[in-house]
């Protein structure tokens, strides 16, 4: 697994080049694990977290992870925190993405983790149908195409910010992503590759497997998505569990299992 | 030779921004170029208006004569009789056919229009040409389209008292990015600046937005958020957006298109009336133009009948001894159109699906475009959705206006009681993808997919010792990679001699905040630590005209020697 992610340095630098960013990043081992974790689930939404705007938000987050979140629940020091046009000092306790003294959109401050921007505490179980609100109020605020006529420093913060914000949005609304998420905010890495040793689990993917290949009809498949969609509940409740009591070994297990569920969930409405 | 009535002020391909030199904002004007009718909308301060021309008209015809030395359009030119325009000296419908290739079954269509549309089905762009004092005078979709796009924009300037020179346009959904491009095309030789391109829906979804602002603020509506399906469907094409919205906040959550529209209507119909129709009018002579025209404007008149009342008389003499007296009811009307119907039917079911909602969770189904009058339309709707028809829009003004709304947004404009604040997030209409695994499009960003957006797929190679790849870029939804629409090529060259199935072959595609499309592929060997070759960056569509016929030689010059293969995800 680890192969693709010598090519995505040299990609990111490229896309880095053509789409000017502005932020400074604290540097990283370009061959940190992080990039590996999410290379091979393509076809979900998931590619983007490394890969969007040339950043590798992760990347910085594993940083954060250990100088910030991890200090309990990551309090960012807002008094410090002024607004890079009219030196106004950030207000409350909201992460500082956008200037309520001149609305203009700050440069991105990878500090602030995705339950930041939507004001939730972190932890795995979440109001899904509360993020819609506060993801449409961000991107009144952030969207690049709301500040065409603004400079065009500020209109790559905005560009930044505003795919940030979709960023979270899509991790925090799915169960799968939103469990990486906050693996990786504890410093701890997903390989979702990685071959799979738990023989009973080896066995259920094989039956799963053998079961979508020999549905007749679509009355068959449905069945087994529902079960599928069942087991997916299941695993995501064990990784509450598991988080909750930080036994983050059970937690990957889990997470590994979702993804297995999901995939199998993929196939499923290909066939459909 | 006449100076032409247009200017070519920039051949700008790009939606881009502007650099922004006056502090004073520019308001952007809203353009809805239809297939058969055309306007103009400007937010003036406190609410949208739509500006009219001098004959006091806010919806023109979408037409150009060639009758004289300059060529004149439907804005500022007064038609003596509506059967001038069939005098084969009128080109329209210039929206069907503009970046389309003479093997598209759209371009097949509009061969008994009544100007003369010739195919030689190979791929290239069709010849196109008005009938001028008996000499075929060629033009294409772009200057036809520029033409007019001059009138409105005199047109705006007279009245508005400033020079315009930035736009907002709503397009149809199934638009290829290939074909923004000659929209583009047709704006720059207007003198005109593209500051976004608007899938008609999608501008819909924009002045619904602002209407259940509205409705907050008058204490009549509630903040919660809202699902809308939105039926748009005009003379060429048949769109439909999803859009959730609150706040202001129109998030699109699935597009679905095709250009299905009244002039299907109306061909089948004509078709029903005189079945030998397009037989005659093979020879493209004058009488058989007549003819034609003739035809049109009977059937065109009876199928406006038809939406109030349940039949009627038509009674057409076509001058050569024949003559149509029929009396023809709604229930023939709706038979002849039956695939029509169902058409719509089945795009209204792909578009929730895609968008995953449900029936029950639908609160409103809005219903605009030139065939929203036709009651099988809205009954359809209806019975689809199983919720009664909006009522709070004009619909043959609604996408202008939401396309004047985002012109006054984008151009950074603030109104006091908070009527602009609103926004659309977009959402990709087709998929964008390569040719891989045979002959199969392989999307790397799907459709439906939050703009902006970058994604990215692993492929490999199918040969020993393959060298070259050949990355071939579609847009579309067809799982045959040639049914799909072309933007363009390039190869990766120099892979190290390896069995096959060793490199690693990274495409990535990027869909920056102004809609530019950037392709982006990358060679891996295993143990490496560098790319094998130097990473490609191409701003993608780089085809120009004649791109059907690229394929097409792209595929029998190399065959399957420079193909590739995604890489196998285990289950
Ligand atoms: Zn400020």
């Amino acid at each position: 697994m680890y192969k693709t992610k010598k090519l995505w340095t040299p990609l990111s630098t490229v896309v880095r080049r053509a789409l000017p960013t502005t932020c400074h990043l604290t540097p990283y081992s370009p061959n940190s694990q992080i990039r590996s974790s999410s290379s091979r689930l393509e076809t979900s939404s998931r590619v983007s977290l490394s890969l969007h705007y040339g950043h590798d938000f992760l990347g910085n987050l594993k940083f954060s992870a250990k100088s910030f979140c991890s200090q309990s629940a990551a309090k960012v020091d807002a008094t410090t925190k002024r607004c890079w046009n009219c030196d106004a000092v950030a207000a409350g306790m909201a992460p500082f993405l956008y200037c309520d003294s001149c609305r203009s959109i700050q440069p991105v401050d990878f500090s602030v983790d995705y339950f930041q921007i939507f004001g939730l505490e972190k932890k795995y179980e979440i109001e899904v149908d509360g993020l819609e609100g506060k993801y449409k109020d961000w991107q009144k605020k952030l969207h690049p195409d709301l500040v065409h006529s603004k400079s065009e420093k500020e209109r790559e913060y905005a560009a930044e910010q505003s795919a940030r914000v979709i960023d979270a949005y899509r991790t925090l609304s799915k169960p799968l992503a939103r469990a990486i998420y906050i693996l990786r905010l504890e410093g701890v890495l997903v390989d979702e590759e990685q071959t799979v040793s738990d023989p009973e689990l080896l066995t259920e993917i094989m039956e799963i497997r053998e079961a979508v290949e020999e549905a007749m009809d679509s009355q068959a498949l449905n069945q087994i998505q529902s079960q599928m969609k069942e087991k997916l509940e299941g695993s995501s409740s064990s990784f509450a569990n598991a988080y909750r009591s930080r036994n983050f070994d059970e937690a990957v297990t889990c997470i590994q299992k979702m993804t297995y569920y999901q995939r199998a969930n993929e196939e499923i409405l290909k066939k459909l | 030779m006449a100076e032409p009535a247009y200017t070519v002020a920039s051949d700008g391909e790009t939606t881009g921004e502007e650099k922004s030199s006056s502090s004073f904002p520019e308001i952007a004007i809203g353009v809805d170029i239809g297939t058969s009718q055309c306007s103009v909308a400007v937010w003036n301060g406190s609410q949208v208006e739509l500006l009219k021309n001098t004959r006091n008209q806010k919806l023109m015809r979408s037409y150009v004569t060639f009758k004289d030395e300059i060529p004149s359009g439907g804005v500022s030119n007064q038609l003596s009789h509506e059967h001038e325009l069939f005098s084969g000296a009128a080109i329209f419908n210039m929206k069907r056919l503009v970046g389309r290739v003479d093997t598209d079954p759209v371009v097949h269509a509009s061969k008994n229009l009544p100007f003369l549309v010739q195919t030689l089905d190979i791929g290239v762009r069709p010849f196109i040409a008005a009938l001028v004092n008996n000499v075929w005078r060629s033009t294409t979709p772009e200057e036809v389209l520029a033409i007019f796009l001059v009138e409105l924009r005199v047109m705006a300037e007279v009245q508005l008292k400033r020079p315009i020179r930035n736009v907002v346009l709503s397009i149809p959904v199934s638009f290829s990015r290939f074909q923004l491009t000659r929209i583009q095309r047709a704006c720059a030789m207007a003198g005109l600046h593209v500051l976004r391109l608007m899938p008609e829906p999608t501008a819909v979804a924009l002045l619904y937005a602002q209407q259940q602002q509205q409705m907050i603020h008058d204490n009549m509506g509630s903040g919660s958020e809202k699902i809308a399906l939105i039926f748009n469907m005009g003379a060429g094409y048949c769109d439909l957006a999803v859009t959730a919205t609150a706040g202001g906040v129109a998030q699109i959550k699935a597009l679905a298109g095709s250009a299905t529209g009244g002039e299907d209507l109306l061909q089948n119909m004509m078709r029903h009336l005189l079945p030998d129709s397009e037989n005659l009018f093979l020879g493209h002579g004058i009488n058989e133009i007549k003819l034609m025209g003739l035809l049109r404007v009977a059937t065109q008149d009876a199928i406006h009948k038809l939406s109030s009342q349940d039949n009627v008389q038509i009674d057409v003499d076509l001058g050569n001894g024949s003559r149509i007296c029929k009396v023809v009811n709604r229930e023939e009307f709706e038979e002849v159109n039956r695939n029509i119907f169902e058409k719509c039917e089945s795009l209204i079911i792909q578009c929730l699906h895609d968008a995953k909602v449900e029936v029950d969770d639908l609160t409103d189904v809005i219903v605009v475009g030139g065939c929203s009058y036709i009651p099988k339309i809205r009954d359809l709707v209806k019975h689809v959705c199983k919720i009664e028809v909006y009522k709070g829009m004009n619909p043959l003004e609604a996408a202008v206006c939401g396309a004047a709304l985002e012109g006054a947004v984008a151009s950074g404009i603030s109104d006091p009681f908070g009527s602009l604040d609103l926004l659309t997030i977009q959402a990709t209409p087709l998929g964008i993808g390569i040719r891989a695994n045979g002959n199969r499009f392989v999307p790397i960003i799907p459709r439906n997919t939050t703009m902006p957006a970058r994604k990215e797929l692993i492929f490999t190679t199918v040969n020993d010792n393959q060298t070259e790849v050949l990355i071939v870029v579609y847009e579309g939804e067809t799982e045959k990679a040639e049914e799909n629409h072309l933007l363009g090529y390039f190869k990766i060259m120099g892979i190290p001699p390896v069995p096959k199935g060793v490199p690693e072959i990274n495409v990535c595609m990027d869909i920056d905040a102004s809609n530019v499309l950037r392709v982006l592929a990358g060679v891996i060997l295993p143990g490496s630590q560098q790319p094998a070759v130097p990473v490609m960056e191409v701003r993608m569509p780089t085809v120009d005209d004649g791109h059907g016929w690229c394929a097409e030689a792209l595929h029998r010059s190399y065959g399957s020697t420079l193909d590739l293969v995604t890489v196998q995800k285990k289950i």
